[in-house]
């Protein structure tokens, strides 16, 4: 068979269940002997039993066999033949660990670099002793004398699979035509492989021997059937027990009018009306394009829209009212179908978690909420890594050492919380550890050595404390560890979380933890913005983060130590000037009549005024890969092409706040 | 008209597999559970002629699910989906009511022997 085609869903699979099984490792460490142990034994068994038969289907024959051989083990824990132990569970880590590198080698064509022998060995020492006690659960009770009946030979094929069970099938499809009273060896022996090719059926029937033979040829794999007392053909009797006889009252009969019955066309008829949902696999790249298509088409629909209300045709814009609704529609069902849950990527961290903290000696609680929340599968696989990063700080620089933590009247063990959360259109990542905090001190006086701050500066706020950990190869780190390395790490998750459109934040109280915060959009590629012109130019502002617009009448303007402020309900928020920053000359009034406006932003709780000419309208924008200009203007996060077919900038309201 | 088929396996890949045997033999893909329970619901709902049960499964083993089949139908035509080394737990299903197993790893000529048997 061609397995290739298979290969990518064997990796994909296997993954999963390699995580599922790493999950379940940890639950069984935290507690081996509790009500969850069993389950979690189950659930592990269950992940490598899929494995190992995916696995032996592809030819993988080191999944296999490893795979195998920890299903062993673990039957035995799971029948309370073999207790947990710290030996074992470092045991079946490493396994699970040469199982996914397995995997992942025998998939790329590699797996003659996995050497798993030893491990092997050593699961084979473990699962041993183990050989017949599974078997030994079919027992038939009794032997009894010799009855009347005919004698039914069978020779099954030297390659029959589980020839054991092949032999129970035909022992049972004889009894449907009678009453087998006896077999050759004992039943129990036969499904226990007991015998090599041939066993013997006594059988009292009112078939005939031509009806007896069919009956048992055609239960598979059979070689042979003779029928009668008549001696078979010499062929390697190897009987190692005295021939017994046994009574098989027991064998359960089968009804005999099943099996032969035509097979009904009542079941296709049902089957296409209650045809359940069925389910297709499709390729990432597939799903890529079909976002990309979707994207143009709004650009398009943009053009188009402008068009017609330019031209006035009633029945034109009816007609480009209805084909814009269904282009939302394919749009929002297209984006659905990419959203992925979070626990995809997170399934894998307790592992990750569990592995950092015990290289540094740390005691670490790993919480994961919000494991449903849905993302982007693309914007997913970009953030993974910076999730990592932020754990393994959290880890490594954040939660103290136990002795640390009890001389600072906490508990020895730390608290490590990942949650996933919906805020509106944007997706909410916290890595919360409740560990020493950032020393400000430190990072206080590197910034000083390094001459990032003014030398006299006595205290960082949260926004300048992230701003300088955001720095390339900014690091406090007293020493470089396994875990981290060199430097903190926090420039490079910075770096990518802006480069998704989203922002990062930082809130840090000393002895009480750090939390990191991550706001992501839902998807990469299309958001809707308010447009806004200053002079001849349209920029575009992510709806996301605008939480109003109004006009700047002069009672509402303020100037505080020579800044602009804006008051708004109550709040004084800082006031920039699109004008400014983009360079363009000050604001002139056409008539008296026409003010200017802002618009205020927001990002989580931070809120500023931004004042432009106007507002032109919304729209949806596809966001392109912007590489902005080296030392150019730092708060456009992307350019767009508008509806009309101008290219607008996009502004980054995170580099802003 | 082809016969229809349920493909009971918590591994998508030994479902895709099965699903490709039999559906390249004629046979109709009408359904595919991933976990006992689901076969039973399944199995309820569509009246397949054939089921493949694999017998590892989370919530109800496929043993379970063959014999909550058989008791809503004991005509059921269900074929086992078995790995080496599970004998026992074959006998046991067999003895529940499945007609017949298949050994991973499969190949299509033993997969539609198999099939051809248990339709009779």
């Amino acid at each position: 068979m061609d397995t290739l085609q298979y290969a990518q869903l064997f990796l994909t699979e296997s993954r999963e269940h390699i995580a599922a099984v790493n999950q379940a490792l940890l639950e069984l460490e935290r507690d081996a002997t509790g009500p969850g142990a069993a389950a979690a034994v189950g659930e592990i068994f269950r992940s490598v039993h899929t494995i190992k038969g995916m696995g032996a289907t592809m030819g993988y024959a080191i999944v296999a066999e490893l795979a195998h051989e920890l299903e062993t083990v673990l039957d035995r824990v799971r029948r309370n033949d073999l207790g947990i132990d710290g030996e074992i569970m470092d045991t079946f880590f490493r396994a699970a660990d040469v199982l996914e590198q397995a995997v992942e080698a025998a998939v790329a064509g590699r797996d003659g670099e996995i050497v798993a022998t030893d491990l092997v060995a050593t699961l084979h020492a473990l699962g041993a002793g183990d050989a017949m006690a599974r078997s030994a659960t079919w027992r038939v009770p009794v032997p009894a004398p010799d009855r009347a009946g005919t004698l039914v030979r069978v020779r099954l094929s030297p390659d029959t699979p589980l020839r054991g069970v092949r032999a129970f099938l035909v022992v049972q499809a004889l009894g449907a035509l009678g009453e087998v009273v006896a077999t050759e060896p004992p039943l129990d022996v036969i499904q226990a492989e007991g015998f090599e090719t041939d066993f013997a059926v006594r059988l009292v029937t009112s078939s005939a021997p031509d009806e007896i033979t069919k009956t048992a040829a055609r239960m598979g794999d059979v070689a042979d059937v003779q029928i009668g007392d008549a001696p078979m053909k010499p062929r390697a009797p190897r009987q190692s027990r005295p021939v017994q006889v046994v009574d098989l009252d027991a064998v359960p009969t089968v009804d005999a009018s099943q099996g032969n019955g035509a097979s009904s066309p009542r079941s296709a008829a049902i089957s296409r009306e209650v045809s359940a949902v069925r389910q297709v696999r499709i390729d990432v790249r597939r799903l890529d394009s079909l976002m990309n298509l979707v994207g143009e088409l709004v650009i398009a629909r943009g053009r188009l829209t402008q068009l017609a209300d330019t031209l006035g045709d009633l029945a034109l814009e009816e007609t480009v009212q209805q084909s814009s609704r269904l282009i939302t529609e394919l749009r929002d069902e297209i984006t659905a179908s990419r959203m992925v849950p979070v626990s995809q990527v997170f399934d894998r961290f307790p592992r990750l978690v569990r592995d950092a903290a015990r290289t540094v000696g740390k005691q670490v609680e790993f919480v994961v909420e919000g494991k449903g929340i849905e993302l982007d599968r693309s914007m997913l696989d970009e953030i993974g890594d910076s999730i990592v990063h932020l754990l393994r700080n959290a880890i490594d620089h954040g939660i103290e050492t136990p002795e640390k933590r009890l001389a600072a009247g906490k508990p020895a063990t730390g608290r490590l919380v990942l949650s996933a959360a919906r805020d509106r259109s944007a997706a909410v990542i916290k890595v919360s550890d409740d560990g020493a905090g950032i020393n400000r001190e430190v990072v206080l006086a590197h910034a000083k050595r390094d001459g990032l701050v003014d030398a006299n500066k006595t205290d960082l706020n949260e926004d300048e404390l992230l701003r300088l950990l955001a720095r390339p190869g900014f690091s406090t780190a007293e020493r470089v560890t396994n875990l981290s390395g060199r430097g903190v790490g926090v420039d490079a998750v910075y770096t990518r979380v802006r480069a998704l459109g989203g922002a990062m934040d930082i809130r840090s109280v000393p002895g009480q933890g750090t939390t990191m915060m991550l706001r992501l959009p839902l998807t990469l590629a299309i958001v809707r913005a308010l447009l806004a012109r200053v002079g001849e130019e349209i920029y575009a502002i992510p709806l996301a983060h605008v939480s109003e617009t109004i006009e700047l009448v002069p009672d509402i303007r303020r100037t505080v130590k020579g800044r602009e402020v804006l008051l708004a309900r109550d709040e004084v928020l800082p006031l920039f000037r699109l004008r400014n920053l983009v360079g363009l000359g000050p604001y002139e009034a056409p008539n008296e009549i026409d003010l200017e406006h802002v618009v205020v932003i927001d990002l989580g709780d931070r809120r500023a005024g931004l004042v432009i000419d106007e507002v032109t309208g919304q729209e949806e924008i596809v966001v392109k890969q912007y590489e902005g200009v080296r030392d150019g203007l730092p708060f456009f996060g992307g350019a767009t092409l508008l509806g009309d077919g101008t290219p607008s900038l996009i502004i980054d309201v995170s580099s802003l706040l | 008209m082809s016969q229809t088929v349920l493909i009971c396996d918590d591994a998508i890949f030994m479902r895709t597999m099965v699903g490709d045997i039999l559906g390249q033999a004629g046979f109709e893909i009408v359904g595919e559970a991933e976990t006992g329970a689901q076969a039973v619901e399944k199995y309820q709902q569509l009246r397949p002629d054939l089921v493949t049960m694999d017998i590892v499964m989370p919530d109800m083993g496929g043993i379970d699910a063959v014999r909550e089949i058989c008791k809503m139908d004991p005509h059921a035509r269900i074929l086992m989906c078995s790995a080496m080394g599970q004998q026992a737990l074959v006998v046991e299903a067999i003895q529940a009511g499945a007609k017949d197993f298949v050994v991973k790893p499969f190949q299509p000529s033993r997969v539609l022997e198999a099939v051809q048997r248990v339709l009779g």
